[in-house]
């Protein structure tokens, strides 16, 4: 193993990491604030995909489909949240946990009703395709914007919950909800909010990996996977936990294939193994 | 209350026993193997209402259990022998150990770990299925030779399947019904009801869980035994989520918390799919989601809570004991 195909290899780890926190995290928040489990999230995930594939093939425009995509996904997650999750807030979790499996079965339907059962690839604008010589390392250009931009919008939604009044609405939220109630606080505007920036970041991040990988009507139960084990890892709840599980997820994929081909879809499972065996509250678990 | 329930199970055991009969003349031999896999998905369920209806913990991998007795018996039926009671018994043991490293995972979590950890280690076989080329990846083993389960006697009939999945479902009914009224079963409902209240009264709530786990996964193994001696097939679909998705929704159906309702949601699933699969194909998993949702927004106790809540009506309350 040499230098540059380690290099290669720790960049590559953070970009999918980078794209996994855009996932994670509004799964993590979701449960954090509202204490549901979003089964649908990657049915959302994949829904954006394929949303910006049509949107890009439609118009050309690759931030069209960056944008628009989320932005669609969000509504529908507004739409969700108020028509199905909602009458069920109250009663024990695991309605709301069942709720959202059913609704992952229906947009994974919707969507092979729809696109069909084919494998699509989100094409890219010209300046993103090739690559770029990183001290020595040739690095494709689109990578390289996945990682920036990823990064970009999780140091906003960092921002967003550590520095503004919304996000000290959030903090509270996790930690105790019906007091942020009771100091008038609209609990269910918040909820709708959160549930929506997680919905429209799972969008975004669908179109980015359409981009970056390929798009089919599995990839739903592969993001959510990715997504539970990111916060088994990290620790449910919380933001930093889903950053970390998300890094910590991207690097072993990027190493795994490089190191040990056969096994690297493997090596996640792992990974969420020994973290349940000495750390069950996960790396960053408050309890 | 008590000699309707009875007269109940009499007249359904005499049906299913006479149902046979009636195939090629009264409906088509293929509701015979229809049932068979109602009694299949029932053995399953079973397993799984013991653990979630009794102690309320959700498992969302069950079709870990039911994939890995498919496996299992598919491999020994084709590779060592075709006797079904020593795969029957690898399955069900296998998948017996199998849920005790699961449950030793996770359940020491909360109960929302506790459904995704399961999600997560069943899409790990899910996996492992698609591209291990030792059983056959993505295209399933093949070729499984009919088993033999007496001298002279294998299951290639449709009508001796029938009875044989049957016997086997009324087996593991019998043994559901002892757990439930056994001292164990009673620490079950204990947790379900109150769990740290349980454990104040010196019962191992998390020691019960885990056995519980185990014997619902050797339901699984089972049944999944059952099915790829069924199909002479197994194939990394057994692992979907959908099917652990449609194991909730048939124990949601049916009721959870009663042994009659998992039998009953059995039934319901089946025939829905098989119903939608000649009809409607393409969008059977959009219904079945739909319908979970459903079930999940207006009738959280399921089909034998409706029973109860109309029989309640008539009757007096408080005197509906259910089976």
């Amino acid at each position: 193993m040499d230098l540059s195909t380690f290099l290669a290899s720790l960049l590559y780890g953070v970009t999918i990491g980078s794209a996994l926190i855009l996932i994670s995290s509004g799964l993590s928040l979701t449960f954090g604030v509202m204490g549901v489990l979003n089964f649908a999230h990657g049915g959302l995930c994949m829904l954006g995909a394929y949303l910006g594939y049509s949107l890009m093939a439609w118009t050309g425009s690759f931030w069209l489909a960056m944008i628009a995509a989320p932005l669609i996904i969000a509504v529908v997650g507004v739409l969700m949240e108020s028509f199905t999750i909602r009458p069920l807030y109250g009663l024990n979790p695991l309605y709301q946990l069942l709720l959202t499996v059913g609704l992952s079965m229906v947009l994974a339907n919707a969507v092979l009703l729809i696109w069909g059962p084919d494998q699509f690839s989100i094409e890219l604008p010209e300046y993103f395709q090739g690559y770029v010589n990183l001290a020595g390392i040739y690095y494709p250009r689109f990578r390289l914007f996945v990682l920036l931009f990823s990064t970009l919008i999780s140091v906003l939604l960092w921002y967003g919950i550590a520095k503004t009044r919304w996000g000290i609405v959030i903090r509270a939220g996790i930690h105790d909800i019906e007091t942020v109630s009771a100091f008038g606080i609209n609990i269910h505007r918040v909820f709708t909010a959160v549930f929506a920036v997680g919905a429209g970041l799972a969008a975004l991040a669908g179109v980015i990996i359409g981009a970056m990988r390929a798009i089919n009507p599995e990839m739903d139960l592969e993001l959510l996977t990715s997504a539970l084990i990111v916060v088994v890892i990290g620790g449910l709840g919380s933001f930093k936990g889903a950053v970390i599980g998300s890094l910590v997820l991207g690097l072993l994929e990027a190493f795994g294939v490089q190191y040990f081909p056969g096994l690297a879809k493997f090596t996640v499972w792992g990974a969420m193994i020994l973290v349940l065996i000495f750390r069950p509250e996960g790396l960053v678990g408050a309890e | 209350m008590r000699s309707t329930s009875l007269t109940a199970h009499v007249v359904v055991i005499l049906v299913l026993l006479l149902l046979p009969l009636g195939a090629d003349h009264l409906f088509s031999g293929f509701y015979i193997s229809l049932m068979a896999r109602v009694f299949i998905y029932a053995i399953m369920i079973l397993g799984f209402d013991l653990l979630a209806g009794y102690t309320g913990m959700i498992s969302y991998g069950h079709a870990m259990f039911f994939g890995t007795g498919a496996y299992v018996t598919a491999m020994l039926l084709k590779h060592v022998t075709a006797w079904f009671w020593p795969s029957l018994l690898a399955s069900v043991v296998g998948c017996g150990l199998l849920a005790y490293v699961v449950g030793y995972l996770s359940i020491r979590t909360r109960e929302v770990y506790f459904v995704f950890l399961t999600f997560a280690f069943a899409q790990f076989f899910f996996v492992a299925a698609n591209s291990w080329e030792f059983v056959g990846a993505a295209n399933g083993l093949a070729g499984i030779p009919k088993p033999i389960v007496l001298p002279g006697l294998d299951l290639s009939n449709s009508t001796v399947f029938y009875y044989f999945c049957l016997i086997v479902l009324a087996a593991a009914y019998g043994l559901a019904r002892l757990f439930v009224r056994s001292p164990f079963g009673r620490i079950l409902v204990g947790i379900r009801e109150n769990e740290e209240r349980t454990q104040f009264l010196g019962y191992d709530t998390h020691g019960a869980i885990r056995r519980v786990f185990v014997i619902s996964g050797m339901y699984g193994g089972a049944a999944g035994a059952l099915m790829a001696s069924m199909n002479s097939f197994a194939s990394p679909v057994l692992y979907h989520p959908a099917v652990s998705g449609e194991i909730i929704i048939a124990a949601l159906i049916g009721g959870m918390g009663t042994l009659v309702g998992p039998v009953l949601g059995a039934g319901v699933i089946i025939l829905l799919t098989d119903l939608l699969s000649s009809w409607l194909a393409e969008a059977w998993m959009m219904i079945v989601g739909a319908l979970f949702a459903f079930c999940v927004l207006f009738t959280p106790d399921g089909l034998m809570g409706l029973i109860r809540r109309f029989r309640s009506g008539r009757a007096a309350p408080g005197g509906s004991g259910h089976a």
